[in-house]
């Protein structure tokens, strides 16, 4: 049996590349806070605290452009609402998990550990730390690089920074859209409806398209293409037994 | 003028309750095989949520940017590239691009 250690290093080799993407995301946002007035520290709290990539940078541009405070809070909920979704398909997948674990990891689900880790085959707590605590140690670390080497950056290279997101944010989806045509139609489809749904009800397109664009996926997909349940012990029996043959 | 501290605790309280409510409420739900396939499809409709068309503001002054990444990306991603690699190649590519685009302005003042 695989100890705590042993998962949560599984988890974090397997969450580790968010990495890449997080470092220059967090100085970007350190970038546009610094920018709009906030101090050092700040700046670097907001990360802390909040942990919302999206969410924070248009938190810090809604305060750069003079929003009142009331709409700066509210947008922010409502952009941050889809961690509510994630984290209950997160805890309704964990094993090993306790209610005071469940608390202190709460605040750790973001769109990328999230996706690795509902698409992952192990389910555990401790996996699921790993894969998440090393992106927030990294969104921190990126907002305090940003604070520290600010100006040192040409401007083309802090704008190209914005784009490891999305880049991250496709790397994941492509490998399950060529696993599966059904799933890529219903990826299709969910965009085309953000798309259109963020012209009539602005942010809340994006939680309403998510779950539209998964509804419609389950007359889409077959049962078995999103079978991301983790393995059972007869599973694995089965696969050792289909090695050795 | 608004209090950034107090901008600060208010973004962290609205973000965490909604984080807080599943990971607190979730045992004392139950969901039937068709609820379970609704939420293993959430993580697919999520990011292509979050991809459109938020990729083309990546530039709010060049649509085609954050387009031509995310192509890059994809098609790196199609090969097998490893996650990390395709985020720095992606990165290095808007750097040749933001580096060329004058270019293509010069081209077009002279057409």
């Amino acid at each position: 049996m695989e100890t705590r250690k042993e998962k949560f290093i599984y988890g974090a080799k397997k969450g580790f590349p968010i990495v890449y993407g997080y470092i220059p995301m967090g100085i970007g946002y350190a970038a546009l806070a610094m920018k709009a007035g906030f101090n050092p520290f700040q700046t670097v709290s907001m990360s802390f605290l909040v942990f919302a990539g999206a969410g924070q940078i248009m938190a810090v541009s809604m305060f750069a452009q003079g929003a009142t405070l009331l709409n700066i809070v509210l947008t922010s909920f409502v952009v941050n609402f889809r961690y509510f979704i994630m984290n209950t398909v997160v805890y309704n997948k964990l094993t090993e998990n306790t209610p005071k674990l469940n608390v202190l990891s709460a605040h750790f689900v973001v769109d990328e550990s999230f996706a690795i880790f509902s698409l992952m085959e192990k389910s555990s707590i401790w996996v699921y730390l790993g894969v998440s605590v090393i992106p927030f140690c990294a969104w921190v670390l990126g907002a305090a690089i940003g604070v520290l080497v600010l100006n040192a950056l040409p401007i083309i290279v802090a704008n190209s920074f914005n784009i490891s997101l999305y880049a991250l944010f496709v790397a994941i989806l492509i490998p399950n859209i060529k696993r599966s045509k059904n799933i890529a139609i219903t990826v299709i489809i969910t965009g085309i409806l953000n798309y259109l749904l963020s012209f009539v009800i602005s942010h809340w397109s994006l939680i309403v398209a998510t779950l539209l664009g998964a509804f419609i996926g389950m007359y889409i997909v077959d049962d078995d293409e999103v079978n991301i349940k983790p393995k059972t012990d007869e599973d694995i029996q089965n696969e050792i037994e289909l090695e050795a043959q | 003028m608004i209090n950034i501290y107090v901008l600060i605790l208010l973004c962290a309280l609205v973000t965490f309750i909604p984080r807080l409510i599943p990971a607190i409420a979730v045992d004392r739900l139950n969901f039937g095989p068709k609820f379970e396939k609704f939420l293993n499809l959430i993580p697919y409709t999520a990011l292509a949520a979050l991809i459109c068309p938020g990729v083309i503001t990546v530039d709010p002054n060049i649509w085609y940017v954050g387009l031509v990444g995310a192509l890059v990306a994809g098609g790196l991603a199609w090969k097998r590239v490893s996650i990390g690699a395709i985020v720095i190649i992606t990165v290095i590519a808007l750097i040749i691009l933001y580096s060329i685009i004058p270019y293509f302005g010069l081209i077009s003042v002279v057409l």
